[in-house]
């Protein structure tokens, strides 16, 4: 099932790249990603696909030092192949 | 100020007085800036036993434990422990040197990307950019290790900002967001405890990391409801508690994990449903609904869903539980079952029976003495026969399980809690892993007390092989392994070595009496076994046990 998400991140060196760990390694694939940096955060919009339910996920995004806000914006069910 | 001096400052502010560490170029600016400081370091002999020493200090304490490494192989050399400290939320903080900012990036010498190397193994983690920055994040880091659910924070400081001049500017911690308990759960909760035939606490590590013991032994007090316990959390429950099952899980006692496949309501205190504990999930606790108690949501659900979840400090969550009290018929069936799969000590053989003299140790040794596992058989084997009055008195490497655990925390533990016994008990395979704390416990005249069960195997996977792989002994023996008393006399350790049943009573009263550190090397018999042990797939009912092996 994919999943479009809204994450704000704080504007830390490292902020995108822990981030980004966390959802490979919860067992997301990262299916679309588009980074901004907006008023001193970044601004990330990305799409995640996974048999897993999304709360597993953003759950993990929310505890991050780095991560201010955690949005799910959408749920699609993935076309039948 | 210089950087340096300002973090030795810090850390002393923030009641630091003891670092465990082993310096080198990158930090040496920091070293330098300790040199005649209040807070005392301890060298140990590899920045791992750094690491686990800084963790046995603060489990053993709840205070933050601290650690110093330098650059690349340095700070490296600490990952392990961080991993350990994040499994097992354990409040740390690592601060490692870098080489100086203009060089960062350029593969100079001993330059590893820690802070990259670091995002999978700490709670958060930083690399100082700019000197005016540090005196902030240093404090952040150590209210972060503290914070919430505790656990590493790692701090990366280039050489340059340890020694520019730099500003102090007060940090004051935002407000932290705790979460609120949703009211509505709680009602649920207490409907679920109010219906409950057949309940059951299942307490975790979240009690001691919160400090609600006492919050604890009040609920079950007044609802006499049985409980079990995680490797992390024994100790949380009295062992003067009626209801005590001890510990659940792969090799936890029969009686717990009957308890908890046979219950209706299963009451999860700061605890995360870990493989080990559960077995196979489907079929773990199958025909309980639960009431989950954390401070951290990221926990509910993850492994096992909760009819009701109450996400607050367990200080908090834990007195809104209403306290009924428990069903006769269940308690007195949950009575049967202790009893009928009892431990047993009446082994039958001349040779050295681990779990007696475990057991022995632990009635004979200081109720506030503190006990440091290694990772195997021996690991739990304590946790089966010896009782703890806090989760602090029991330090045993739980989520990571870390072989090379125990001496160096031991040392940890130790330097906290100067005046009470402190002992590791070992085996012939993990101690070998940081055995070069040998000599750090010589170099500060500490009296950790040293117990090496040595089976002359990896006894756990030996045990594994024998059962699950047909026998199949792959790289398993370690009878080439050193004389262990022979090799602590050089570090100046007394010991004995004991190969008898009869010689244990004497052993544990050397040990006991010791003023010193001082070895026990007991052989024990290499194909001893621990059980009952729950097979890869089954569930925790389908327990092996000797007799069925």
């Amino acid at each position: 099932m994919k999943h479009s998400l809204t994450v704000t991140l704080k504007n830390q060196s490292v902020a995108v790249e822990r981030f980004l760990r966390v959802v490979r390694h919860r067992g997301f694939d990262l299916t679309h990603l588009q980074i901004n940096l907006d008023d001193g955060h970044y601004q990330v919009e990305m799409t995640v696909d996974s048999d897993k339910p999304v709360y597993l996920l953003t759950t993990q995004l929310a505890k991050l030092v780095d991560v201010k806000q955690v949005m799910l914006q959408s749920v699609q069910q993935q076309q039948a192949m | 100020m210089t950087g340096a001096e300002l973090t030795i400052d810090l850390l002393a502010k923030h009641g630091v007085n003891e670092v465990f560490g082993y310096p080198g170029g990158a930090i040496m600016p920091i070293y330098d800036a300790l040199y005649g400081a209040p807070v005392k370091h301890y060298l140990t002999r590899h920045e791992q036993g750094a690491g686990f020493a800084a963790v046995g200090f603060a489990r053993s304490t709840g205070k933050l434990g601290v650690c110093f490494a330098t650059s690349g192989p340095g700070a490296t050399n600490l990952i392990t422990a961080l991993a350990d400290a994040m499994m097992d939320s354990v409040p740390l903080l690592a601060i490692t040197g870098q080489v100086p900012t203009a060089a960062i990036g350029s593969d100079a010498f001993q330059e590893i990307d820690v802070l990259g190397m670091s995002l999978s193994c700490t709670k958060h983690s930083y690399m100082v950019e700019r000197a005016e920055d540090l005196a902030e994040i240093l404090q952040e880091a150590m209210h972060l290790a503290q914070s919430g659910r505790p656990g590493p924070v790692l701090v990366d400081i280039p050489k340059d900002i340890q020694l520019a001049q730099v500003p102090f500017h007060p940090w004051l911690a935002a407000d932290d967001y705790l979460p609120q308990l949703d009211l509505n759960q709680v009602a649920i909760a207490n409907q679920l405890l109010s219906e409950a035939k057949r309940p059951v606490a299942y307490v975790g590590g979240g009690v001691q990391s919160a400090g609600a013991q006492n919050e604890l032994m009040q609920f079950l007090e007044k609802t006499q409801m049985p409980a079990v316990s995680t490797l992390k959390a024994l100790g949380s429950v009295l062992p003067d508690y009626e209801y005590d099952l001890g510990m659940l899980g792969m090799h936890g006692g029969q009686a717990a994990n009957l308890a908890v496949q046979e219950c209706d309501v299963l009451v999860c205190i700061g605890a995360r449903f870990d493989d080990r504990v559960t077995g196979n999930l489907s079929k773990f606790a199958a025909k309980a609904k639960v009431i989950h108690l954390d401070i951290d949501v990221a926990e509910v659900g993850k492994r096992k869903p909760a009819k009701a979840s109450l996400i607050a400090d367990l200080k908090t969550s834990l007195p809104q539980l209403e306290c009924f009290v428990t069903q006769q018929a269940w308690l007195a069936h949950t009575k049967e079952m202790m009893v009928k799969h009892t431990w047993r000590y009446d082994y039958p053989g001349e040779k050295v029976f681990a779990p007696y003299l475990l057991n022995q140790l632990s009635q004979r040794m200081p109720k506030t003495g503190v006990v440091c596992c290694d990772v195997g058989q021996h690991q739990m084997w304590v946790a089966q026969h010896m009782k703890f009055s806090h989760p602090s008195n029991h330090l045993s490497s739980g989520g990571a399980g870390t072989m090379g655990f125990g001496l160096p925390a031991a040392i940890g533990a130790q330097v906290a809690r100067p005046d009470d016994f402190v002992i590791t008990v070992s085996g012939d395979g993990s101690i070998m892993m940081n055995i070069q704390e040998l000599a750090t416990i010589r170099r500060n005249n500490l009296p950790v007390k040293i117990l090496i069960l040595d089976n002359q195997r990896l006894g756990m996977v030996r045990q594994w092989q024998e059962l699950f792989f047909d026998g199949r002994y792959s790289e398993t023996n370690l009878s080439d392994n050193p004389d262990f008393v022979q090799l602590a006399a050089v570090f100046g350790i007394p010991g004995q070595t004991i190969t008898h049943a009869n010689q244990v009573d004497d052993a544990i009263t050397a040990l006991v009496n010791s003023t010193g550190p001082y070895i026990v090397h007991a052989c024990i018999d290499d194909k001893e076994n621990v059980w009952p042990l729950v097979p890869p797939g089954a569930a925790n009912d389908e327990m092996m046990t000797e007799s069925a092996k």
